[in-house]
């Protein structure tokens, strides 16, 4: 019982860890984007699609919202590692089932 | 990949986009209900979006709002991330598919359908017997974590330290199979709508799994993370992604959970539950309204 309670509170331990690095570094790359979108441009007339002078801006915020969208699988990826470790062979299969079809929708969205 | 697109959107407001997520997120983590059911709507009825852009954005914005909450929740230990792990199996392709079927149904049926969805989250709003935050189990389902009776049903067992009831709460995992088949249906809808998916998988986890309440809604968090992310990246195959509106509409919500939860321990839940019911209600009614061209 301890020694299971053990295995899930580090699991639990890391993968906060990693959706909390997660969130903090895209949300950051978001925010210095869109400093750098109002200090090229203001915040008048901005369209969806980005002009020249704002492609630094659109560059930086693209970024951010990939690492955003990457943080649930980089978590899903510490997972089979700690299941690994820990020789749950079940889990092992389940995470990597998770792991290929988001990998699946990461593949055609780069298509 | 993300930056050139010829589109025949309006120009942004960025302060209006930043106010939807912040409104969206207050109201998302008081309620306990997704910012999507509020995000769409205003995007498409206040500002103009093409309602797939609204959908797209919703997505993201709903990946960066349960990334905090799950954080926030495991790190408490509240999440069933095995249960989550064995859901997420199911959820993920019914989110890719529920992307594919938003790509090829026209707009007004997309519409419409969220029009059905905003009244359905409108009831369990407003219905006073609906789920409460309180954990009632029931005696048989209080087993230690460490039970045989079955493999995968013993593997996702748990127990999590309840503040409000000051003791610990164990669980087991009943109707597995239920779970999975709703865990696709919940995928679909997320992707389709641009919701998180939780209206469906917190009720099934609850009532049909018997999972407490709170596990419920901390493990449907975590599945939301990543079948939004899915759902948003088949939309972004499509070309529905857009930076400059998702940017400022990341960073309401973020901000605005963070307010939010500060609110759920202040305000009487379940009056602003059965309010927020009925500004629903009339959402749904204007996105018919939209439907048939009517505004």
């Amino acid at each position: 019982m301890n020694n299971r309670n053990l295995k899930e509170s580090r699991l639990s331990n890391w993968v906060s860890l990693a959706f909390r690095l997660g969130i903090a570094a895209s949300l950051a790359l978001i925010i210095i984007g869109i400093i750098i979108l109002l200090l090229t441009s203001g915040a008048e007339d901005i369209q969806p699609l980005a002009r020249l002078d704002q492609m630094p801006a659109a560059t930086v915020i693209s970024v951010g919202i990939l690492l955003l969208l990457l943080t649930p699988i980089i978590q899903v990826i510490i997972n089979i590692a700690l299941f690994s470790i820990s020789r749950d062979r079940l889990f092992i299969g389940i995470s990597v089932a998770v792991l290929c079809f988001a990998a699946l929708s990461l593949a055609i969205a780069l298509i | 990949m993300l930056l050139c697109r010829t589109t025949p959107l309006d120009e942004l407001n960025l302060w209006a986009l930043g106010g939807t997520g912040l409104v969206a997120g207050i109201l998302g983590s008081a309620l306990g209900v997704g910012g999507g059911f509020l995000i769409v709507p205003i995007l498409t009825l206040a500002l103009g979006l093409p309602i797939k852009v609204a959908i797209a954005s919703s997505l993201v914005a709903i990946v960066a709002n349960s990334c905090t909450a799950a954080g926030m929740y495991t790190k408490a230990r509240i999440t069933n991330i095995k249960l989550g792990l064995l859901l997420e199996t199911v959820t993920i392709p019914g989110a890719i598919i529920g992307g594919f079927i938003a790509a090829i149904i026209a707009p007004s049926i997309l519409s419409a359908i969220f029009g059905l969805a905003l009244i359905y989250a409108a009831y369990t709003m407003i219905t006073p017997k609906y789920l409460t935050s309180e954990d009632n189990l029931s005696t048989d389902n209080s087993i230690a974590p460490n039970s045989t009776t079955d493999n995968l049903s013993g593997s996702l067992a748990n127990s999590y330290y309840d503040q409000n009831l000051d003791k610990v709460v164990t669980y087991k995992v009943n109707r597995i199979p239920a779970g999975l088949g709703t865990g696709f249906f919940s995928g679909v809808l997320s992707s389709l709508l641009g919701i998180g998916g939780g209206v469906v998988n917190v009720p099934v986890m609850h009532l049909i799994m018997g999972v407490p309440m709170k596990a419920a809604i901390a493990t449907s968090t975590f599945i939301i993370t990543i079948t939004a992310a899915a759902g948003a990246l088949i939309y972004h195959y499509y070309g529905h992604i857009y930076p400059f509106i998702i940017a400022p509409l990341a960073i309401g919500i973020v901000i605005g959970a963070r307010i939010g939860v500060e609110l759920t321990q202040r305000a009487r839940g379940a009056l602003l539950r059965r309010i927020f019911g009925v500004f629903l209600l009339i959402i749904a009614i204007l996105m018919f309204l939209k439907t048939a061209n009517i505004i």
